[in-house]
């Protein structure tokens, strides 16, 4: 099973203030606020974190049907950032998921998978269009925001 | 047989109605709803993220919106639950019931 967050930087800029008090507090945990606050570009921290708690997530939530809004259960670890890349690992309620991210100067993607084989063979299509309905040969997950829809394919 | 009848109907009290509790919600959640049409007919089993189509990082600040406006704490445990209006209406009511 794999899943996929896209966040649109500029989307995000316009409709989420992460500075607003407590904010930050309600969707990390104190290490991954720590990370922010010591980041040079904290926007992209946040909307990497972010990002690859929701494509975790949106595994968790189709193997167990069961839906919450527990952000700070979802646990990112191990981060390594490149310079447009980065990978990491995400915890939630006991299951370890495998996360890789595409740093964009327009968005961020992640992708997630239960193993490093499954993330390894993803396929990815990102498209510039506002129209969310597209979809293509049946992808295995899809996420959009703002001027971004992100296929996978498994 | 008698029948027990309790009457309930002049008993003040401080308690928010639903119908109140709605009506100080839906100016916080149309913030952020992306779909007017819902918000509209907005009611207890309304959908924050699949109806009103709610961003979910914009979740949190309906999550702090309701704090400042009910002047209350939703803790992590509750914020896990605030998926609908009525989960929202019933997390705003244990919390408000806790302060008096």
């Amino acid at each position: 099973m794999i899943g996929n967050d896209i966040v649109d930087l500029i989307q995000a800029s316009e409709d989420s203030n992460w500075k607003r008090p407590g904010y930050l507090e309600k969707l990390f945990t104190s290490e991954e606020q720590f990370l922010i606050s010591s980041d040079i570009q904290p926007d992209n921290l946040v909307w990497l974190l972010w990002s690859m708690k929701e494509s975790a997530y949106k595994i968790s939530s189709r193997k167990s049907k069961l839906r919450e809004f527990a952000p700070v259960k979802l646990i990112c670890n191990n981060l390594i950032i490149h310079d447009n890349t980065a990978t990491g690992n995400v915890t939630y309620n006991g299951q370890l998921y495998f996360t890789s991210s595409i740093i964009d100067k327009s968005y961020i993607h992640t992708i997630a998978a239960l193993s490093q084989e499954e993330l390894a063979s993803i396929k990815v299509e990102i498209i510039e269009t506002k129209d969310h309905q597209i979809r293509i040969n049946n992808p295995d997950c899809v996420s959009h925001h703002g001027s971004f829809l992100a296929l996978v394919y498994a | 047989m008698s029948m027990h009848v309790l009457y309930l109907r002049n008993i003040k009290t401080t308690k928010m109605s639903n119908e109140e509790l709605i009506a100080k919600l839906k100016p916080i959640v149309a913030n952020y709803a992306q779909d007017k049409e819902a918000l509209e007919k907005i009611n207890p089993q309304t959908d924050f993220i699949n109806d009103l189509k709610i961003n979910s990082a914009n979740l949190v600040d309906v999550v702090l919106d309701v704090e400042e406006e009910f002047d209350i704490v939703v803790d992590n445990e509750s914020m896990e639950k605030m998926l609908n209006v009525q989960a929202a209406m019933e997390i705003i009511a244990a919390k408000l019931a806790e302060k008096e």
